[in-house]
């Protein structure tokens, strides 16, 4: 299987901080890949330079063919835009935009809007009926539904999730993860961050880190 | 019940296994993707502007206040000189016909000539004078014979003690005569005039005064040349004294003083009485030293009307008022350059206003900016929503400001000029330009600051 992510001695460095200290990682493509640890642990730094959103102080971040740390500000808003889809804790969505809406901002900054694709996304994640509604008239659970219509609109080749069940209860997890099994069955490329083990558990391979440093990595037997 | 993932599965387009291919947007010309595109960015700034009511407004103050102030100001500014000139023309006349020579007399014929080249000149009011030196207890005093009516409209600013002359016989006598000889309202005064015309002065021919008699002053009949001619027609009068030479005839009119005229001016030593009154006296009528004219318009105006006036006019000279032309015009200078002052100091306080109002909308926004980034936003595509956002909250703030500043320039010229203000399209559409243009230019540096936001801010949950 052909790797779509490739960590060589990543460091991040914040004065005296090393924030992540030396991860090399590879990630197949068509992996779902669980990160846990504890909070100060590196996960948010390892999922930033991943996301194309920071950049490595040393090391090589290979993401689909692209080494991120040779990358202008413009060329990763371009990875970022065609590469990655990212799915947030706090779902992040646009207030005075509908869920429709939302969605199709991801479009927008892609190549063009498209109404009834966005429409089509939404009814994947169960919200169809609930488009034209604003972000403050839906449920946590519904939020994150968007969010992850939003992530997946543009067909990223890489799906990052940041504690993407961490504000949900316990009905709204499992239709969270269900997406993501079917997403993962359909060849999807996950990295999801958990302080959850069943979550983590959810995954074909999880990593630990602790101190920006990697210190532990588990393969699920999924059967 | 199907389950979301069901939903999801069932839904899924097909696509390839394994890693996602990216979106593909086949059988779209280019130009259809734009218009997609650029409906979608209208849709954001325009949804922004419309649901997020309690911020726009908050904005919108900001830049309305501003345009209501500065559309009112300038509104004013560019009416004032229509209103001043009406109000200056209180402070009496500002232009002058007089005879060509110097020496001759306006005659009444020149006058309908003269309204002609006026033409569309806004005239409040014209009074012709007739200027005669009339002795008052054996001292000569400057008087003039003027339509008192049309005085009183030319010079409303004049103070009267005591009334206007409002039946013959009755004078106005200037302050200065009335303090040297003790004089006040409803005291009688014995006038005497040189006759240039015996004939036509009954005061002369039916007094039987003695007061008529001549004197042979020659300075009362003021160099006129009727003089000479009045004289030779009363010689009789002069046989009193006996002597040869030939002296001007003398009419005596009995006077009552109505009011003491003050206006800090040479009037305070003038005797002021009815066109009617002078002629009949001094036996001269449809002839006067200078007609006084209070027009409506700016310096430059009066001044070209002057000389017009003295080339079409056979027989005049015209001269503006200086005095008070230029003094028109640095009043209107003066309040003009205070206008612009206040204006400047309104644009620069807008800016601040807006400025802060933006900042906090900005900040306010700083973690969609962020996602927008997150999403693959660059810099210059959240810079050019977030400004097209601020010139739409601007056009809308200087759109109301605007039909708010003509209420209030309405009311400021109701309440100054008594007066409503005209209504100045291109100012206005100059004030909506100008809101416009202070609304993203307060945005644009705190925008581009804001574009500079790390995207990672989303995942670090801030």
């Amino acid at each position: 299987m052909t790797r779509l992510l490739e960590l060589e001695s990543v460091s991040k460095v914040y004065g005296e901080l090393r924030a992540l200290d030396g991860i090399s990682l590879a990630v197949p493509r068509g992996e779902w890949l669980s990160v846990v640890g504890p909070s100060g642990s590196g996960k948010t730094t390892l999922m930033n330079i991943v996301g194309a959103m920071d950049r490595a102080s040393s090391g090589s971040v290979l993401l689909d063919g692209v080494e991120l740390s040779d990358l202008g500000a413009k060329e990763l808003a371009q990875i970022r835009r065609n590469t990655v889809g990212l799915i947030f804790q706090k779902f992040h969505l646009i207030g005075h935009l509908t869920a429709v809406e939302n969605v199709m901002v991801a479009q927008y900054y892609h190549s063009m809007p498209d109404e009834a694709e966005a429409m089509a996304a939404l009814g994947r994640v169960g919200l169809e009926q609930r488009a034209g509604h604003l972000p403050s008239q839906l449920s946590g659970g519904e939020q994150q539904r968007v969010c992850i219509a939003r992530a997946l609109i543009n067909y990223p080749a890489l799906i990052l999730a940041d504690e993407p069940t961490g504000n949900l209860d316990a009905a709204n997890e499992e239709i969270v993860l269900d997406i993501f099994r079917s997403l993962h069955a359909d060849g999807a490329t996950l990295i999801v961050v958990t302080h959850d083990p069943a979550v983590a558990a959810e995954g074909q391979r999880e990593i630990a880190l602790e101190h920006g440093r990697m210190v532990r990595e588990v393969f699920h037997d999924h059967g | 019940m199907k389950t979301v993932a069901e939903d999801f599965d069932a839904g899924a387009p097909e696509r390839p296994a394994g890693p996602g291919p990216g979106r593909r947007v086949p059988g779209l010309a280019g130009a259809a993707a734009k218009a997609a595109r650029r409906t979608m960015f209208w849709r954001m700034v325009a949804r922004s502007v419309t649901r997020r009511r309690s911020r726009v407004l908050i904005a919108v103050l900001a830049v309305g206040i501003g345009a209501t102030t500065l559309f009112a100001l300038a509104s004013i500014a560019a009416d004032i000189p229509r209103q001043m000139t009406r109000e200056m023309r209180a402070y009496g006349a500002n232009l002058l016909v007089m005879p060509e020579d110097g020496t001759s007399k306006v005659s009444a014929a020149a006058l309908g000539p003269v309204a002609e080249a006026l033409g569309s000149a806004e005239v409040i009011g014209s009074v012709p004078y007739r200027y005669e030196t009339l002795r008052l207890n054996e001292q000569p005093y400057l008087s003039a014979g003027a339509d008192l009516v049309q005085v009183r409209q030319v010079s409303p600013y004049w103070y009267v003690e005591g009334d206007w002359p409002a039946a013959p016989g009755e004078v106005l006598i200037g302050q200065d005569i009335a303090e040297w000889i003790g004089l006040g309202p409803g005291d009688e005064i014995e006038l005497v005039a040189a006759v240039e015309n015996p004939a036509a002065s009954p005061s002369a021919a039916d007094s039987g005064d003695p007061g008529a008699a001549a004197s042979g002053d020659d300075d009362l009949a003021n160099g006129d040349d009727g003089v000479a001619d009045s004289g030779d027609a009363s010689a009789a009068a002069s046989d009193d004294d006996g002597a040869d030479e030939v002296l001007a005839e003398e009419a005596t009119g009995l006077f009552r003083v109505a009011g003491v005229l003050s206006t800090g001016g040479s009037e305070d030593e003038l005797i002021l009485m009815s066109l009617d009154d002078i002629e009949q006296l001094t036996g001269l009528a449809g002839r006067y030293d200078v007609v006084e004219y209070s027009v409506a318009a700016d310096s430059g105006r009066i001044e070209a009307l002057a000389e017009q006036i003295t080339a079409e006019v056979e027989g005049v000279s015209a001269a503006p008022v200086k005095r008070l032309t230029e003094s028109d015009t640095y009043v209107l200078s003066m309040l003009r350059s205070l206008l612009a002052l206040i204006t400047v100091i309104v644009l620069a306080l807008t800016m601040i206003g807006v400025s802060t109002t933006m900042m906090a909308v900005v900040a306010e926004r700083q973690g969609e900016i962020a996602l927008r980034k997150a999403l693959g936003a660059d810099n210059r595509a959240v810079e050019r929503e977030f400004l097209s956002e601020s010139l739409a909250l601007g056009g809308l703030g200087g759109v109301i400001g605007t039909a708010l500043g003509y209420a209030l320039a309405q009311v400021i010229s109701l309440n100054v000029f008594h007066r409503p203000v005209a209504m100045t399209w291109w100012l206005a559409l100059v004030a909506v330009g100008l809101s416009t243009l202070v609304a993203w230019a307060a945005a644009l540096a705190l925008v581009r600051r804001a574009a500079e936001v790390d995207p990672a801010i989303v995942l670090r949950g801030e």
